[in-house]
């Protein structure tokens, strides 16, 4: 080899060296959940560990494993199991802690992730499909989500659904910075469901217990109750005396009253039933005060029962909330609550199921390939037709029913 | 508090009658301790002991300030001038909030029968400390300090059911026994996890030894050195898998700052003492070491190294009032008597700390980590001694500890904490 094909095969080899690395160097956080593409995620753990994980799956045990995704290792992760409905010994739904055992760890930018075990959603596709559909509609906060299949030690554990923690991270990635300062110093709470006491919003009286526990602080948990749950209490006071006259310039200040009814109209489109003005009172949401700020944002979490009934009341339930029924009585939101429904349905049209088909598409090897999943390949077959019929049914309701509302002329298709 | 006083009080009432001399005598007697002498080898001996403590925190950690450290009560005599024996157990561990009136029994402590025909070769059998450690076998009323060194306490292997041999070999004593667990200390409270198809495993069953003399006195020159006490002793056990580590507690045990590990294999411990006590004054130090495996235990089923944690103590002490220190401290002027009591002053300084064999790459808190993120207690202990009576003492200890990893102590964030206590030692 003389010098001219040695420095050509060198310059070969530096070119494909830099052509491999680039896309390891490049990973972000936005390929890790990448609504596009079907993830796999490797967990290494101790045998026994998993063993003892699925035997004691109604525990948040943390276990330590080693996480591989895309060519990439993190080692020493801690993993637990999670949920509350949703927990199964053969298949754990999982969260993925990346600082559990070493602070400062992190993974992408990262703290954390969620593994869902689809186990409530025979389609798989309920939840991503929601939470897609809050984001293209925007103005909702919602964690990116995607799909995956877990291999423990090397075997196919099942299809999950990869779902960004609610964090400060994502705290961070949805209200950005203002000059260096990132907004994610603010108090994040995670709504707390708890079984045989159902809440709307009513006012639970002066003593800061009752709000402590239906709401889990994740952020400052060092800081004096008084600050963390005190706006709360107060939110929920003044929600519940306030005038409909004063109630925006008194409540308006504390929430972004805007924001919500964006928030139960999607909701509602997408017929939550188990959501904010849910069946068993409210439900799956996190809330967050903005830092340095009175004012409370809904963040939406866990839309697995999504997409149930098309001809689900476009003003169902919305007057068993204090919160929902006392901004709706404002004609603006009650106005802008209708505008959002016909919104979403315009939005949905000739989107939603094609985005369901392509998700089907992308899952469904795997979901038929799940060894461990709480339902047959028949079961998910069928859930499979009847979810894709849904958004077609779902936008002509819709649109029918706030054409009855408003007044104005109905499309076809109107019963 | 009203129960941990009155168990005091009835121990105390045994105790403080037994200053008569009765040698020769037969039928109930009062020697060091109440005593029902059948024959020249035949006698039955209560013993008790009930040790009582104020404390105070600083930082607080949400210790109690009035504990009844430990109320014991025992039986111990001699069959024939060939064997003897001894059984003791704890007392008031019911639940107090309960039944403030009741009076409980709690674990047994020694219950032992020892054959002694010979000093070559004495044998002993039940449940007794295991032959590791000078000040884990050094009993309460003859320990410098009112708590044990860390690693006293943690590396060595305390209280277990056995068998051991022990003797005298010209300048050398041995012990040797071989024992069901690994000892008290080193139980775990893990409740063992077992897949199907598999077996329970106990820790154990253990092997120690140890052996120590006068090993100065063969050395010329040695001058006061050669009443130093010198020895060194070994354990080893098989430890089933799981969270079964030695792990750390904090001086007070409130918390963990080195929770256990999992390891699977060998246990290994092994440890040097010296003992010195000139006059007035002694000098104590000990360092101990356990090796425990960690076979098929990282996240892909693959051996970790070793999970070690090492101890150490020095401890000197002085009796100001001018008593020799030897096993039997007799007050010169007893309080009894008109006299100050024997008043002593000590100070130790130790160290326990938890590592992996491995330093290779990043360091992680998690029980399967190759590299262990170390993390150690460093104690001061400055102390004095008021001893009344050959019964009772008085003791004042302040303790200073300090924590190499701030994340993990009795609040994350502080290493460094000061705390103190005055403790009643009724013994006999």
């Amino acid at each position: 080899m003389n010098l001219r094909q040695l420095i050509r095969t060198g310059v070969l080899l530096v070119a494909f060296a830099l052509a491999v690395s680039r896309p390891l160097a490049a990973q972000t956080s936005d390929d890790f959940f990448n609504p596009e593409a079907m993830q796999r995620i490797d967990l290494w753990l101790n045998d026994s560990d998993w063993a003892k994980l699925k035997a004691a799956f109604q525990e948040n045990t943390y276990y330590p494993a080693d996480m591989t995704w895309n060519g990439i290792t993190v080692y020493n992760v801690g993993i637990r199991s999670r949920g509350l409905g949703s927990r199964r010994s053969a298949k754990p739904g999982l969260r993925v802690d990346f600082d559990h055992y070493n602070k400062g760890q992190q993974f992408l930018g990262l703290k954390s992730f969620v593994l869902d075990n689809l186990s409530q959603d025979r389609t798989g596709i309920r939840e991503t499909s929601a939470m897609r559909f809050f984001t293209r509609l925007g103005g909702i906060p919602a964690p990116r989500e995607t799909h995956a299949r877990l291999y423990i030690r090397g075997q196919y554990a099942g299809l999950y659904g990869l779902v960004e923690s609610v964090d400060k991270t994502m705290m961070g990635r949805v209200f950005g910075s203002i000059g260096d300062d990132v907004q994610n110093d603010g108090y994040l709470f995670e709504y707390n469901y708890i079984l045989g006491s159902p809440w709307r919003f009513t006012y639970e009286g002066s003593a800061l217990t009752p709000y402590k526990a239906r709401f889990d602080i994740k952020t400052n948990e060092s800081h004096a109750e008084s600050t963390i749950w005190g706006p709360i209490e107060e939110l929920v006071r003044l929600v519940n005396d306030t005038s409909s006259t004063l109630f925006e310039q008194t409540v308006g200040p504390r929430l972004d009253l805007g924001a919500f009814v964006r928030y139960i109209a999607a909701q509602n489109f997408i017929s939550q039933e188990d959501g904010f003005n849910g069946y068993d009172g409210m439900n799956n949401f996190y809330l967050y005060r903005l830092e340095k700020s009175t004012s409370h944002v809904f963040i939406a979490w866990d839309e697995d029962i999504a997409f149930s009934q098309a001809d689900y009341g476009i003003t169902a339930r919305l007057g068993e909330n204090v919160l929902t029924r006392k901004t709706l009585e404002l004609p603006a939101y009650a106005s802008q609550y209708l505008s959002v429904l016909s919104e979403a349905s315009g939005s949905a049209s000739g989107w939603l199921r094609q985005e369901m088909q392509r998700q089907f598409d992308m899952i469904n090897e795997a979901m038929l390939a799940d060894p461990v999943k709480d339902y047959s390949n028949a079961e998910y077959q069928a859930a499979r037709e009847t979810l894709l019929a849904f958004p077609d049914a779902r936008i002509t309701y819709v649109r029918c029913e706030v054409a009855k509302m408003t007044g104005a002329t109905r499309p076809s298709g109107c019963q | 508090m009203k129960r941990p006083l009155m168990i005091a009080i009835v121990i105390a009432f045994f105790a403080i009658p037994a200053a008569a001399q009765n040698k020769g005598k037969r039928g109930f007697v009062w020697d060091d301790r109440p005593t029902i002498v059948f024959g020249e080898d035949v006698n039955i001996a209560v013993t008790g002991r009930a040790l009582v403590e104020w404390r105070w925190f600083d930082p607080d950690i949400g210790e109690d300030l009035f504990a009844l450290r430990a109320a014991r009560i025992g039986l111990k005599g001699d069959l024939t001038k060939h064997i003897d024996w001894e059984i003791e157990r704890e007392i008031g561990a019911g639940n107090l909030e309960e039944d403030q009136s009741r009076i409980e029994f709690g674990d047994w402590k020694d219950v032992f029968v020892r054959w002694r025909t010979f000093d070559a070769a004495r044998v002993k059998a039940g449940r007794f400390k295991m032959p590791f450690g000078l000040e884990q076998n050094t009993g309460v009323s003859e320990l410098d300090f009112a708590y044990r060194a860390l690693g006293s306490r943690t590396i060595a292997p305390g209280r277990d059911t056995g068998v051991m041999v022990s003797g005298e070999l010209g300048r050398l004593v041995y012990e040797a026994g071989v024992f069901d667990d690994d000892g008290d200390n080193a139980e775990s409270s893990e409740i063992q996890f077992v897949q199907e198809g598999q077996d329970l495993e106990n820790v154990g069953p253990s092997f120690a030894v140890r052996i120590a003399g006068d090993l100065f006195r063969a050395i010329p020159g040695s001058g006061r050195l050669r009443s130093a006490n010198v020895g060194i002793a070994y354990t080893n056990s098989d430890v089933p898998e799981g969270l079964n580590s030695l792990r750390g507690e904090s001086f007070w045990g409130t918390e963990d700052f080195f929770e256990r590990v999992y390891v699977k294999g060998r246990r290994q411990r092994l440890g040097a003492q010296f003992d010195w006590s000139p006059g007035p004054t002694s000098i104590k130090a000990e360092w101990m070491q356990s090796r425990e495996q960690r076979n098929e235990q990282s996240n892909r089923n693959e051996d970790l190294s070793d999970f070690i944690a090492n101890a150490w103590y020095v401890a000197g002490t002085w009796f100001v009032t001018g008593e020799d220190k030897d096993d039997n401290v007799n007050p010169k002027r007893p309080l009894l008597k008109g006299g100050p009591g024997a008043i002593e002053l000590a100070v130790r300084y130790e160290r326990l700390g938890f590592e992996s064999a491995s330093k290779q790459g990043t360091s992680f808190t998690n029980p399967r980590a190759e590299f262990q993120t170390p993390n150690s207690d460093s104690v001061f202990t400055f102390g004095v001694n008021w001893i009344t009576t050959r019964w009772t003492r008085v003791i004042v200890n302040a303790i200073h500890e300090d924590f190499e990893d701030a994340n993990r102590t009795p609040i994350p964030g502080t290493t460094s904490f000061w705390s103190g206590l005055v403790r009643l030692n009724i013994v006999f």
